[in-house]
């Protein structure tokens, strides 16, 4: 199809010069046309990047102090273990709640399917700062969820439920609950169907059946979605800060605290350099048994 | 198959509850932002419009809701055109740089939004483009490509390129091919591209928070801050009329999409 | 698929539209200035009382902002040389650093005849005093029966006053209760023992619900009943027991406090800046504070004019008797290098 257009466009050239001539010119047409995205992405993106790597480097010459003072200095490292908990358990608890509305939807006819999902979806289209703000109301003493809480008789006092770490972990959860479900149903759609069947009519019962085929199977979907959650766990600023009453320190909070009251652009380079190692070990880790653009299609 | 055994009963009991635990968040919010009080209760005392009314007459949260507009659309515009070329080059290159290039179009949403805004901040500070709305534009440009190539991959991958190959074959030059066959055909995943970075800019918050200020702060970030220092009633009307907007513009865009094309 | 193009022009007709209608909604204001305080009743008493008065008779628009801590803001807008506030009202403590980091603008008294009539020690060489105000132990009545906390050692006593408490997630003021709290007289506490500061928040950190960031937000804790007792700026109190709170305080152990005004270095509008600090220290204007909430004026002149009714002038924070009873922060301290120490040291209590 292509030799014919071009000797059709080409006749005086010989075949072999022509598709030469046409492969270049296509590449570079094709390299044009990504230009401005690529552009856009590495002055704002990549050269800063290049800079903070360079930045946590330096204090007067080449320095691998501030990189030390993280190891040492009590504060960075009790952040980032408050982080890296966190992140842990919201991805724990994200699992739990995310593995059987995935399982729902992949195996609920299609209108209620397709209910389910607009249901998880929803939220999505919600400014993260509503959702926070809404948690905030809830979780308060005189919120919603203590007030029913007494009202059932459940408890005496009124729990204390938000401005702490638990705070900080529900609405988290909540917030990155849809980036557990779409990787998962994703997966899990592409179960057949004909397979839980054979499994069932092979004698085993359900539990078996989900247990020995369908879990296994919808494994890179849980890989998937838990990389997901964890990832953008980690570099969580808005919620822990609006919800978290000030005592849970999150990386993310060091770094901007660093730049805005310190100028300290060694100390938060570094954070953020281990940081990002951290996220892009996860993500090729994770890579070499689940494809990345499987993780990240669900963005 | 309609077995109501305990399992199966507590598995869909399971499933509202979390369902519940999604949405209760967003339909609390619509409630209150109709209450009267200025403290946060609920359930509210009183009806009254008086935090819509506060958002519409105030000149600070008026001037936050303008920005937020303009720079939504212009990202729109902006990152609609520029990631449709993007797309269409990873989809049509063998190229072996592409592989690479399209990974730095990924990274955005890779790396971690606090460093992504960093980086910005420190750029923007370099060179005087701190609180301005061109800057604001172009982070959120940034940041809404990768849905946008997402977006119109997907639909191009659904797409015969052969359509393209004849309609060049018969004497189109290859822009006019591509406006005219392509085009048409690939704009559903165009128009969610389009509005995927509409809300993207419109709901951002991170990046804006370390690069507007002044008279240029998006909705967002002035919300941020009065959650974070004022826990202010009008704070619920507006996450109202943003979700609201939000939920409208998908609608818009399912019902669009269940059009039949001509 | 005719259709899908014409929408397609059509839209981005409507976009380009809407985007140009919005822009030129934009008026050259003739003579503003961007005005940036602590946020809540505080900045709208401020509104009603200085800022609208000050704005029709300079004929210039006043932009507000606020912001619990300035300091970070100063810092950044500062140093990066991009400012995009004018004046900030902010304790004195951040206008003398920021001015020894060149971040804020040297003022030029002579364009600032308001001043003169002055003490001394309300000015720097980089602001004027504005407003007084007090940090204090706040509690909510009904909670106590009669027999509410009246001093710190009051609140680290959490026997014999049990509740939920709160203080604010900032070392200024708190430190000064904490050694209140300790035993140390108001006379002897500065230069602050930092150390036997942070022992005795450790003491009561475990009781603390919530370290609050704003005003508005420690208004909000008192009067949702959140906490029964904390820590928090006199003016804030009296605004939610004016909206019907239980709730009261005393100046007993308070910490007297002052915020001045002052121009961020670079600023955009400096020469109007300077016009309107000069309009708002005076006398006139700076009278009209404490008749919207519970603040002192910044000029002493301001009790000269008759404006302020005897009664009210007693319960200002400033006013003799009630001054007696607390203890004035000392920004020398704060600015100095042990009082950076100090605060960075915050974060790191806080975190543990």
């Amino acid at each position: 199809m292509k030799a014919t257009a071009i000797n059709n466009n080409y006749p005086h050239v010989s075949h072999r010069d022509a598709s030469l001539g046409y492969r270049r010119r296509e590449h570079a047409l094709m390299l044009l046309l990504m230009s401005p995205a690529v552009l856009v992405v590495f002055v704002l993106l990549l050269i800063p990047l290049g800079w903070l790597i360079g930045q946590s480097f330096y204090a007067d010459g080449f320095s691998l102090e501030h990189y030390q003072r993280i190891f040492t200095e009590g504060i960075y490292w009790n952040t980032f273990w408050v982080t890296f908990r966190i992140s842990f358990i919201v991805t724990l608890l994200a699992l739990l709640m995310g593995y059987p509305i995935a399982y729902a939807a992949s195996i609920l006819p299609r209108r209620w399917s397709m209910l389910v999902l607009a249901l998880v979806i929803l939220p999505f289209w919600t400014s993260v700062l509503v959702r926070a703000y809404a948690w905030l109301i809830l979780l308060q003493r005189s919120g919603v969820v203590n007030e029913s809480l007494l009202g059932v008789g459940l408890i005496d006092a009124p729990l204390a439920l938000v401005h702490n770490e638990l705070g900080t972990i529900i609405a988290t959860v909540h917030i990155l609950l849809p980036f557990m479900v779409l990787p998962l149903y994703a997966t899990m759609q592409k179960i057949p169907s004909d397979l839980i069947q054979a499994g069932a009519s092979l004698g085993g019962t359900p539990l078996h059946v989900f247990m020995r085929v369908f879990f296994p199977l919808s494994l890179s979907g849980v890989l998937a979605g838990m990389t997901l959650v964890f990832v953008l766990c980690l570099g969580f600023y808005i919620t822990p800060e609006l919800v978290g009453g000030g005592r849970t320190v999150m990386a993310s909070m060091l770094v901007s605290r660093n730049i805005q009251l310190y100028s300290d652009w060694g100390a938060a380079s570094a954070v953020s350099v281990v940081l990002l190692i951290c996220v892009l070990a996860i993500f090729y880790v994770v890579s070499r048994l689940v494809p990345l653009e499987k993780i990240l299609g669900a963005k | 198959m309609n077995k109501l055994s305990l399992s199966r009963i507590s598995f869909i009991g399971y499933v509202a509850l979390v369902l519940i635990f999604l949405i209760l968040p967003l339909l609390i919010v619509v409630p209150m932002s109709f209450s009267d009080s200025r403290f946060l209760s609920f359930p509210p005392s009183s009806f009254s419009f008086r935090w819509y009314e506060t958002f519409f007459n105030n000149p600070g949260w008026m001037s936050a809701a303008k920005t937020s507009l303009i720079v939504a659309f212009s990202t729109a515009l902006i990152a609609t055109p520029i990631g449709v070329a993007a797309a269409y080059a990873i989809n049509n290159s063998s190229h072996w740089l592409m592989r690479y290039l399209k990974i730095v179009l990924l990274l955005p949403l890779i790396v971690p939004i606090i460093i992504v805004a960093t980086g910005v901040f420190f750029i923007y500070a370099l060179s005087g483009m701190l609180y301005t709305i061109p800057g604001l534009i172009m982070a959120d440009v940034m940041l809404a490509l990768p849905y946008v190539i997402t977006a119109v991959t997907a639909g191009l991958h659904g797409f015969d390129q052969t359509q393209e190959m004849v309609a060049r074959s018969l004497g189109m030059n290859r822009f006019r091919a591509f406006m005219s066959v392509t085009l048409p055909q690939i704009m559903p995943s165009v128009m969610t591209g389009a509005i995927f970075a509409f809300i993207q800019a419109l709901d951002e918050t991170m990046v804006a928070l370390f690069i507007s200020g002044g008279q240029n702060q998006p909705l967002t970030v002035r919300m941020f801050t009065a959650l974070r220092d004022e826990i202010d009633p009008t704070i619920a009307a507006i996450s109202t009329l943003l979700t609201a907007a939000s939920f409208a513009l998908v609608l818009l865009l399912v019902l669009a999409r269940r059009q039949p094309t001509a | 698929m005719m259709k899908d193009t014409n929408c397609l022009k059509y839209l981005f007709g409507s976009s380009v539209m809407v985007i140009g209608a919005l822009g030129a909604g934009q008026t050259l204001a003739d003579g503003e200035i961007t005005f940036v305080s602590q946020g809540g009743a505080y900045q709208e008493a401020q509104t009603v009382a200085i800022l609208d008065p000050v704005a029709e008779a300079l004929g210039i628009t006043i932009i507000q902002e606020s912001a619990p801590d300035a300091w970070p803001m100063i810092r950044t807008q500062g140093t990066t040389g991009q400012a995009v506030w004018d004046v900030v009202d902010t304790p004195p403590l951040n206008c003398v650093r920021g001015g020894n980091q060149g971040l804020i603008e040297e003022l030029d008294f002579s364009q600032i005849p308001n001043a003169e009539s002055m003490p001394e020690e309300y000015k720097t060489p980089y602001s004027v005093a504005y407003e007084f105000y007090s940090s204090v132990l706040a509690y909510n009545p009904e909670a106590f029966d009669g027999n509410p906390p009246q001093s710190w050692k009051d609140f680290w006593n959490v026997e014999e006053y049990p509740g939920n408490r709160s203080l604010r997630n900032h070392p200024l003021g708190t430190l000064e209760a904490a050694l209140m709290a300790d035993g140390v007289a108001r006379e002897d506490l500065y230069p602050l023992d930092v150390d036997r500061a942070f022992a005795k928040l450790e003491e009561i950190k475990p009781h603390i619900t919530t370290w609050w960031t704003s005003g508005g937000q420690s208004a909000q804790l008192l009067y949702d009943g959140e906490v029964d007792m904390l820590m928090m700026w006199n003016g804030r109190v009296s605004a939610i027991i004016n909206e019907g709170a239980d709730a009261d305080f005393t100046y007993n152990d308070g910490v007297l406090q002052n915020t001045h005004l002052c121009i961020i270095e670079g600023a955009p509008n400096q020469d109007t800046a300077v016009e309107f600090i000069n309009a708002a220290i005076a006398p006139e204007y700076q009278a009209n504070l404490p008749l919207h909430i519970d603040y002192g004026p910044g000029n002493p002149a301001a009790f000269d004019t008759g404006k302020i009714p005897d009664e009210r002038a007693r319960e200002l924070p400033s006013f003799p008797e009630n001054a007696e009873r607390q203890v004035l922060m000392s920004y020398e301290w704060w600015a100095s290098s042990a009082g950076e120490q100090a605060e960075r040291r915050w974060l790191e209590f806080m975190q543990r």
